[in-house]
């Protein structure tokens, strides 16, 4: 699904020259749901950005579900970003003037599909999430975990091939941390490919696969037994779906 | 695009919003505006006179010594004048006259039929016939078109202390408001025995086509101290090499004389029209001045705007919005912008064109016109956001990813 | 003295905001004196047009408009503003009132008959009677008015004098007019009489004051011929014949010792046609009209139509260029809304705030003021070169620059305000986190 292969991203400015990523290779198969830890400035961010093609990278190769990013122009990058990648931010990234509905729909409309089919993507999305009877609402109407769960639903209406997440329960308190962790879970189960940055190595060891990220390099690799506590979670997002209701 | 969505983001910011919607609908009535005032004082000044207007070379002048005290001294010279102005290479006729055409006052009088005295109480413009006193020359002099018996001859011209009326010719409006559909031929007025009839020509513009009235008669040379005004009919091409000799060939005959100005019937017809023109070239200075604001004002909007959007650009980029779809996406909330100040501008138009109205004459707007101003609008405001546009659809997707 | 530091605080902050954003600034203040200047060129001229040319007495002299008229096809509407000479001569021997004038317009060509040289100098020429002198307050330089409509003596203008005789008091030298020969006893100070409200039909209300002032009877039995409007029913070659016909063409005020005269006024003249009506020489109805000087002024339209309409999109203008200013400085205030936080967050008020942000758009104002100034006064020669009649009054009064420089600040602190106010509303701890 993503293969990277002696990735470099180099910052240069006048005087100092940083890796931010060295000789980074990695390859992420379909299905998997991966966590990406690392310190502060250990280069996990620059990798994400270098993932979801929001950056370019000096050196290396990176093959992103079978086709080969280097030297695509930028408007087929906006393109394989619209179509293959749904991301997740840390501070969610809706825009605040648009409706809930809006939010989701933005991306689709850049894929050039009709009102019907981005109308029913959207619903089905938020349903997804448990937002549906949001549809009319701004972001600051809702939680910050409602928040979140939007910006899952926008990214999974355009179903793309892989899900980018970056801190996405960093700025949630451990409840909603919580639920929106459960959501991913659900969505890996139903067999999406995650990539995930974070600091919490709880969230870490919960996923299949955790790798980390010191100084632009991948340091260490551990594979977790696949999660043991499946049904425990649906339970909770049954929970979580109780509580979206009634809100 | 999304426009429900853009009409919603426009209301989270009205007042900046609403200060450029007015800014381009009060831009939008101006321009409207002055050029309906430009194109009304074009069509005036292009308005037909009637009179071969090209080839007509007007003197005004006056005698200053007190010798012209004496009249048979006067007529003596004017007399001169005029043959050595016609003597000139080039000069094909010359008259004289005691005043121009195409003027807003000037020496006017009543005239009715003797046996219908009546009749100017209901048409007031038979108050203010204009009075023509000139020579025999005039008609061929003006190229005036004759439409009923004679112009006026040798025979007709009239002496100091010449008893009762003379022949007149008149025009063919006034002859309709005397005669109607009826010949005017051997009828009496209260100023003359009419023996012709000519075409119109253009008296006064202020007053409607059908109301230039006016009545020629061989009287200049009775009243030859009224006699201002000597008019030259001149061959095509030679009007510069005429217009050159005339102060010398009449200062020649008699040197006592103040030769205020030489000019052809054109430049007379645009001098009416000066003060409209005047008008209209200052309000288009304006309508300038206004655009080159309201372009700052657009730029200003576009730049402002987007420095808060910069973060929310990034992540439509991140999402797979492309370049264009940025610089698109730009655009159009400026395009909905103008097509919101051009609606709120027809308004805007109208209300100004009525308070114009109250202060000079304007003819109202038309559609057509309406839609080139708002085009210019849009098309100046897209320069001006242009630039802030290209900026901002070069913002990275990678700003997505970065806390603020 | 803490209010003094303050303001000297506030001051540098204001430099330093314009130092920091100077394109921005700049546009602001060049958008802003350009509308404050196209409008101060325009109030320049509605404010010559409009001023009061004789304040010390517009209200006690009096324009007489009468309805003489012989037959029952009067031209005008209205009560005719030009008299008879036998109308005219009545009001004015009638005793009413301190003085009157009666005068016409004409003009000849001027030499001084000592000369050698032949040149001659086209002169506008006031007929009238001598009590005109006293009634406009004309200012004499050299000799005095003459004192009867009769008589081969004139009064000349500055202007004229300074033509022929190079400003010297020429009193008692002989101009040759048209052939005659008359004595100059009075030399007129420069005048200028904005409007001229004693001829201010016609068109001729920003013309010059006259080149000579010559006795009205003489200037009849001269023949100098009438260069205003005339109408009359009877035919005349000679100006002399008019004295009694119905050729109506003179003007005539009469002063009043106070305002409260003028039903006096009304009732004789009133009476006056009466008898005419009585005497089966006038078949109308008998309105005659009384209008002091502002009075008259306004009845006349002197303040020009086309400038008054070009004033009014001047306005607009001006709205424009402050909403522009208005949302400018909002994109400066918001680029600068993290400094503010910062200094609301260091203790600084609301009030504070405000008097920073005033203190700018004060300082602002000011340049505008002086850049539009500048810019009013071309826009005034611009004005007169598309339109040249009103090189006359296209004067900027110190009145009219105070005017601008307010404006200028009025329009500056305006367009301050909103964005101030959003300003001061963005939250301490928002920007600061």
């Amino acid at each position: 699904m993503l293969k990277m292969n002696n990735i470099s991203r180099i910052y240069q400015t006048d005087t100092i020259q940083t890796h931010a990523l060295r000789d980074f290779s990695l390859n992420v198969k379909a299905g998997e749901f991966v966590a990406v830890t690392g310190p502060s400035g250990s280069g996990k961010s620059t990798f994400l950005n270098v993932a979801g093609l929001l950056d370019n990278f000096d050196r290396g190769q990176y093959e992103l579900d079978g086709v080969s990013v280097q030297g695509l122009k930028d408007d087929e990058l906006s393109r394989l970003r619209n179509e293959k990648i749904g991301f997740i931010f840390q501070n969610y990234n809706l825009i605040p003037d648009y409706s809930i509905f809006d939010n989701v729909d933005m991306p689709l409309r850049y894929r050039g599909f009709n009102a019907r089919e981005r109308k029913r993507r959207v619903e089905e999305a938020l349903e997804k999430v448990g937002l549906a009877s949001r549809l009319k609402y701004l972001p600051s109407q809702l939680s910050g975990g409602q928040q979140q769960r939007v910006a899952i639903a926008r990214a999974l209406a355009g179903e793309p091939k892989i899900l980018l997440a970056d801190e996405p329960t960093g700025n949630l308190d451990s409840l909603m941390a919580r639920q929106v962790m459960e959501i991913l879970h659900d969505l890996n189960k139903g067999g999406a490919t995650i990539i995930m940055v974070t600091h919490d190595p709880d969230q870490a060891r919960e996923v299949s696969r955790n790798v980390q990220v010191i100084d632009g390099q991948l340091a260490d690799f551990r594979i977790y037994a696949p999660l043991e506590r499946a049904e425990g979670n649906t339970e909770k997002t049954a929970v979580v779906s109780a509580e979206v209701a009634d809100a | 695009m999304n426009i429900n969505a853009l009409l919603k983001s426009l209301l989270l910011r009205k007042f900046t919003t609403g200060l450029l919607i007015l800014q381009l609908s009060i831009t939008l009535g101006l321009l409207v505006n002055s050029v309906i005032l430009a194109l009304d004082t074009r069509a005036g000044i292009a308005r037909d006179t009637g009179m071969d207007n090209e080839n007509i070379l007007i003197v005004s002048l006056n005698p200053t010594s007190g010798n012209y005290r004496d009249l048979d001294y006067y007529r003596s010279i004017v007399s001169e004048d005029l043959v050595k102005l016609k003597a000139l290479t080039g000069v094909v006729n010359v008259s004289l006259a005691n005043q121009l055409p195409i003027s807003y006052r000037g020496n006017t009088a009543n005239v009715y039929d003797l046996d219908d005295p009546d009749r100017a109480r209901i048409d007031p413009y038979l108050q203010y016939v204009k009075i023509m006193m000139t020579n025999e020359n005039l008609g061929n002099t003006l190229a005036l078109a004759l439409l009923e018996g004679r112009f006026l001859t040798k025979d007709d011209q009239r002496d100091f202390g010449s008893e009762g009326n003379g022949n007149v010719v008149i025009t063919e409006s006034l002859k309709k408001a005397l005669y109607g559909e009826k010949s005017a031929l051997g009828h009496e007025t209260n100023r003359g025995h009419i023996v012709g009839v000519i075409k119109d020509i253009l008296f006064n513009p202020t007053v409607p086509d059908d109301k230039q009235y006016g009545i020629f008669s061989n009287g200049i040379m009775e009243y030859i101290f009224r006699g201002s005004y000597y008019l030259l009919n001149v061959e095509p091409g030679q009007m510069s090499a005429v217009r050159k000799q005339v102060s010398a060939t009449i200062l020649k005959v008699q040197a006592e004389r103040d030769i205020f100005k030489i000019f052809t019937m054109t430049e007379h017809m645009q001098s009416f029209y000066r003060d409209d023109k005047g008008l209209s070239e200052l309000f288009l200075m304006l309508c300038g001045l206004m655009v080159f604001v309201t372009a700052i004002s657009s730029y200003a909007y576009s730049q402002f705007h987007i420095s808060r959007q910069k973060k929310y650009i990034g992540i439509r980029r991140a999402l797979g919005a492309r370049k264009k779809d940025i610089l698109l996406y730009v655009l159009t909330e400026n395009w909905l912008v103008y097509a919101i100040g051009c609606l709120l501008g027809i308004g805007m138009t109208l209300a100004f064109n009525i308070l114009l109205s109250q202060y000079i004459s304007l003819s109202k707007p038309d559609m057509m016109l309406f839609l080139l101003a708002s085009a210019i609008i849009f098309v100046a405001g897209t320069l001006a956001t242009l630039l802030p546009a290209i900026q901002t659809s070069n913002i990275p997707p990678v700003i997505a990813t970065r806390t603020v | 003295m803490r209010s003094a530091s303050m303001f000297s605080y506030n001051l540098s902050l204001a430099i330093q905001s314009f130092k920091r954003a100077p394109t921005l600034y700049f546009l602001i203040m060049l958008t802003l004196s350009i509308g404050v200047g196209v409008l101060c060129a325009n109030l320049a001229l509605v404010n010559s047009m409009a001023s009061n040319p004789i304040p010390e007495k517009s209200d006690t002299l009096i324009h007489i408009s009468m309805n003489t008229w012989p037959e029952d096809n009067p031209p005008d509407e209205q009560p005719l503003y030009i008299l008879r000479y036998r109308d005219a001569m009545k009001i004015s021997e009638s005793g009413i009132g301190i003085r009157s004038a009666v005068f016409y317009a004409s003009g000849v060509y001027a030499r001084d008959a000592e000369s050698k040289s032949m040149k001659r100098f086209d002169s506008a020429v006031r007929a009238t009677t001598p009590g005109f002198f006293k009634l406009s307050n004309a200012p004499f330089a050299y000799g005095s008015a003459f004192e009867k409509s009769h008589g081969m003596e004139i009064v000349i203008g500055d202007e004229l004098n300074q033509k022929i005789f190079a400003g010297e008091n020429s009193v008692g030298k002989v101009l040759e007019l048209d052939g005659e020969l008359l004595t100059i006893v009075g030399v007129l100070k420069p005048w200028t009489l904005r409007p001229l409200f004693y001829h201010a039909t016609d068109g001729h209300a920003f013309s010059l004051t006259d080149d000579i002032y010559a006795p009205l009877e003489t200037a009849m039995d001269l023949n100098w011929s009438i260069h205003a409007r005339s109408s009359s029913t009877d035919n005349y070659t000679h100006v002399a014949q008019t004295r009694d016909r119905d050729v109506y063409y003179l003007q005539a005020w009469l002063e009043l010792p106070s305002s409260n005269d003028r039903q006096a006024l009304q009732s004789y003249l009133d009476n006056y046609s009466k008898s005419l009506k009585v005497a089966g020489q006038h078949p109308l109805a008998i309105r005659n009209e009384l209008h002091d000087v502002t009075e008259w002024l306004v009845v006349n339209k002197v303040v020009d139509h086309k400038i008054l309409a070009f004033t009014l999109a001047s306005i607009l203008f001006l709205f424009v260029c402050v909403f522009n200013a208005s949302s400018l400085l909002l994109s400066r205030f918001h680029a600068a809304k993290f400094e503010v936080g910062l200094r609301r967050a260091l203790g600084a008020s609301n009030r504070h705030m405000l008097m920073q942000g005033l203190t700018e758009s004060v300082l602002l104002g000011l340049f505008t003021g002086i850049v539009s100034l500048l810019l009013s006064w071309l826009f005034l020669k611009l004005s007169v070169s598309f339109l040249p009649d009103l090189a006359n009054i296209a004067i900027l009064e110190p009145k009219v620059l105070l005017l601008g420089m307010l404006i200028a600040l009025l329009t500056s602190v305006a367009s301050a305000l909103y964005p101030l106010y959003r300003a001061n509303r963005y939250t301490i701890s928002a920007e600061l986190k």
